[in-house]
């Protein structure tokens, strides 16, 4: 049994310690607004924070999670936090199925980075691949927020 | 809403009395136009004028949305149409999926199969859409007519209100639906009734897409999302080369893993069901399987297969398939003053749809229920009642929005759908199949290979006098849906859309496919033919402008004498980039294609890097005609996400295959364009009285030319093998 904080809250897990934390967040506790891309830290749709950074939580074992983890239902009590009121300003999804790792990759940045420029933007970014090309739509939303924040 | 309500497709309005009661009212407006009357289930109180939509007595207007969503913004878009014409307070209407084969709702571009694809979903439902809101509208106002004693035509209506101007009175539609005596007889109407387009509210406004919200807090739910009660676990290890089987199976590692469930075996793979998804991964791998490895596939080998195909296009050896024919092209090149002839090639790609392969199929004795993310739901059921021989009325399916479909998830046999019925059946209880990328990719389907031929002749002082375009690349049709091949052979439009040139004017015109035999298993991709033959159509172009000594542009434009909207967006896109500047650093090229009847005029900039050989596009500019525009803000990001589709398959996608295994993995060694790479991007609509003629693939098909164009301008090299890889950008160069 291991035991995690996930989203301010204390959770036990029944996952053998080498299970992806992605598997635990998803299909053990249904948090599944985190996403599966591709298993191998390439796509970023999976993104969560531990402590702050943003880490590919298909690469992290469970057992080696020893900060606070935060996923995309935890960035914000109501679903607004600045990111997520830039990206539906921003009209920024199509399929949606990469934004929640683009918002916790974002607030990671920001979180370092309260005023990145566009090249930092891009940058960072660069570790999440969208499909439906929404990636100068991030741009701007990521801007929006840190002016709005 | 009624089952009842299907009853025939006529094509002209009827009027018929409908029963007497208090049940809501259906009539069937069939997606080619309005048809019967049938009596919706008494025990709800709604009105329902038609099978599109209801209005509740609190006020809601439930409107069916019969497409899918796999990021397009349809549904948003299509419900929004019939609001514009029922006048419904957009606030109120709730959007109703359509969750099962009912060709009542189907796609009139398709036969009224429930299909969406093609970039035809506002354009296929934007009439029978609209006079269902007409229709509601009308049953609206009569029955707050009769109940006010007054004329009809005396009456008009804000959004959700019927208003009587005479003395200022108001019924919002949720009391109308309250009314005891709505009238039981239907309103014919035609598009005569229709709002002209200046009395749009929303209708070309910036509404926002109703999907935004839950996509930006990550509560919207995909099918690899879903959980249902005691639902256990499936991966599949699929036969490693196409048509081979498991001839034998060691599974006794897998069994002895805690928590597997069942070893099923399938046609063409291996599932291992488990209490949770980790350990049917575990359990997968812990397969031992030998395959019969005697497949014809075993041959594929996509650098010998396109060297066939090469070869086939060069000497076909039966008459190709024509496409598209004016005037007599042969003979023009066969007697014409100069001809040019250039080669031109694409490699298979793939989908990369962010969202794996996913199904949740719950078999039991009474029959399936069945979660799927795919683009018909008219294939999705014929899927299921095949493999498990039920009646359709025995499933139930819930359409699911997905995660990016770009063509993937149209099969007429969805294996992946396949899949979990055959494990849930054999385990008894609800599975959950989810495909790994590697599996996704590896056992991907993917947009054909292609060898194109292009030839010209042209005058001596450089006026255009005939064209063909020969495409060698099998049949997309024929494999991935062989009911459709049936009803449309020869002529395959997933194959050469695009190589019909329409929008230009050239006196002897061919566009003919040399089908030649398939190598993979292929399937549409974003653009569809269009994605490699515009390639090669435009990159020819910018070869005969250069050879009659014309400015690409000005060459292009002598074509469009008689295509006014297609000629101003060529002069806005210059405009906008600036044409005519020298190039320097960088350099700018040119297209001129679209989708279908959606014109586009797109403008590269590019740049390469002389030690890496990379092809950098740091601006693209974009014109646009794909007639009225419903939702600006969506369209914008359809064309810009399409134009960055395009640039990803332009620079590097490219999917090889040897010994009918395919080689790439996962996105290290299939990479798509990622955030640091993509350009700025400008995108201008010329909003023409066309109507509307969709806008998801429009913005792809130019990119290739114009990258190619650009690369040109900037090195006097041609590029004429998709993707322009760094290999290849460097044999150019040299």
């Amino acid at each position: 049994m291991t035991t995690l904080r996930i989203n301010g809250e204390a959770v036990a897990v029944a996952a053998d310690p080498a299970t992806p934390l992605l598997w635990v967040l998803r299909e053990h506790l249904g948090l599944t607004g985190t996403k599966f891309g591709c298993g191998a830290g390439l796509c970023g749709a999976c993104t969560v924070h531990v402590d702050g950074e943003a880490v590919f939580s298909c690469l992290t074992a469970v057992g080696d999670v020893e900060g606070d983890v935060t996923t995309i239902e935890g960035l914000s009590r109501d679903g607004d936090h600045p990111l997520q009121r830039a990206w539906i300003a921003e009209e920024v999804p199509q399929c949606g199925y990469c934004q929640s790792g683009q918002i916790m990759r974002a607030a990671a940045l920001l979180a370092a980075n309260p005023n990145p420029r566009r090249d930092e933007i891009a940058a960072e970014m660069s570790q999440n691949l969208c499909r439906c090309g929404t990636y100068n739509r991030i741009f701007k939303a990521v801007a929006r927020a840190a002016k709005e924040a | 809403m009624s089952d009842a309500a299907v009853t025939s497709l006529d094509m002209k309005p009827s009027r018929r009395a409908v029963l007497a009661g208090t049940g809501a009212l259906v009539l069937t407006v069939g997606a080619t136009g309005l048809a019967g009357i049938a009596r919706s289930d008494p025990a709800t109180n709604d009105v329902a004028p038609n099978i599109w939509v209801r209005i509740s007595v609190d006020g809601t207007v439930t409107v069916v949305f019969p497409a899918t969503e796999m990021g397009q913004g349809s549904s948003t878009s299509l419900p929004l149409i019939l609001a514009e014409e029922m006048d419904a307070d957009w606030d109120r209407v709730r959007v109703e999926q359509l969750d099962r084969d009912d060709r009542a709702y189907g796609n009139p571009i398709f036969g009224n199969v429930l299909y969406t694809a093609g970039s035809t979903a506002v354009a296929a439902y934007f009439t029978p859409l609209r006079l269902a809101g007409a229709q509601a509208r009308q049953v609206l106002i009569r029955a707050a007519a009769k109940r006010w004693g007054v004329a009809p035509d005396s009456l008009k209506t804000e959004p959700g209100v019927v208003i009587n101007p005479a003395n200022g009175k108001r019924l919002g539609y949720g009391e109308i639906a309250a009314l005891p005596d709505v009238p039981t007889d239907v309103p014919e109407v035609t598009e005569a009734d229709l709002k002209p387009r200046s009395a749009y509210r929303l209708i070309g406004k910036d509404i926002p897409r109703r999907d935004a919200p839950a996509k930006s807090r990550g509560t919207e739910t995909y099918v690899i999302d879903v959980r249902v009660p005691n639902m256990a676990y499936a991966s599949v290890l699929r036969a490693p080369v196409e048509g081979e089987t498991p001839q034998s199976i060691d599974e006794a590692a897998a069994r002895a893993i805690s928590g597997v469930l069942d070893v099923v075996r399938l046609p063409d793979g291996v599932a291992v069901v488990a209490e949770r998804l980790e350990t049917a991964f575990a359990a997968r791998d812990a397969l031992s399987v030998t395959w019969s490895e005697r497949a014809p596939a075993r041959k594929f080998d996509n650098e010998a297969d396109l060297e066939a195909y090469a070869q086939a296009v060069a000497r076909p050896q039966d008459k190709p398939a024509e496409w598209r024919a004016e005037g007599d092209a042969e003979n023009a090149l066969a007697n014409g003053g100069r001809v040019i002839e250039a080669e031109y090639r694409s490699d298979y790609a793939y989908h990369a749809q962010l969202e794996p392969m996913a199904a949740v199929a719950s078999v039991t004795d009474q029959g399936a229920e069945v979660w799927a993310g795919t683009q018909t739901q008219s294939w999705t059921t014929r899927t299921i009642t095949d493999v498990l021989g039920i009646p359709a009325d025995k499933v139930r399916v819930h359409m699911m929005t997905m995660g990016g479909g770009f063509g993937r998830r149209t099969a007429l046999m969805q294996e992946y759908v396949r899949d979990a019925l055959l494990s849930s059946r054999a385990v008894g209880r609800p599975v959950k199949v989810v495909w790994t990328r590697e599996d996704d990719l590896r056992h991907g389907w993917f947009r054909p290979a292609s060898v194109q031929l292009m030839s010209a002749a042209m005058t001596n002082d450089g006026t255009l006098e005939a064209w063909r375009h020969r495409v060698a690349t099998p049949s997309v049709i024929k494999y991935f849906n062989p009911l459709r091949w049936s009803q449309v052979a020869p002529k395959d439009i997933v194959s050469m859309r695009g190589s019909e040139s329409k929008h230009y004017k050239i006196p002897h015109f061919l566009a003919e496919h040399v089908i030649t035999e398939r190598r993979a298993r292929i399937i549409p991709w974003r653009g569809i033919g269009a994605a490699y033959t515009s390639f090669a159509a435009e990159a020819f172009m910018d070869e005969l402008a250069s050879a009659a000594g014309e400015d690409p542009i000005a060459f292009r434009l002598k074509l469009l004498a008689d295509n006014p909207r297609g000629a101003r967006l060529l002069e806005r896109v210059s405009e906008m980039a600036g044409w005519g500047r020298k190039p320097s650093e960088t350099a700018l090229g040119v297209a001129f294609a679209g989708y279908g009847n959606t014109m586009a005029a797109g403008i590269a900039e590019v740049a390469v890097d002389r030690e890496t050989s990379q092809i950098r596009v740091p601006r693209f500019w974009a014109a646009i005609d794909g007639g009225l525009v419903i939702a600006p803000r969506n369209a914008e990001a359809q064309i810009e996400g399409g134009i960055v589709f395009g640039l990803s398959s332009t620079l590097k996608e490219r999917v090889t295959i040897r010994d009918g295994e395919v080689e790439q993995s996962n996105f290290h060694d299939y990479e798509i364009l990622r955030a640091d790479e993509v350009p700025e991007i400008e995108i201008a609509f010329e909003v023409s009285d066309a109507p509307p003629s969709g806008m998801g693939e429009a913005g792809t098909p130019m990119v290739a030319a114009a990258v190619a164009n650009g690369f040109h301008a900037l090195t006097g090299r041609r590029l004429r093998h998709m993707p322009f890889t760094p290999e290849r950008v460097l044999a150019a160069l040299a």
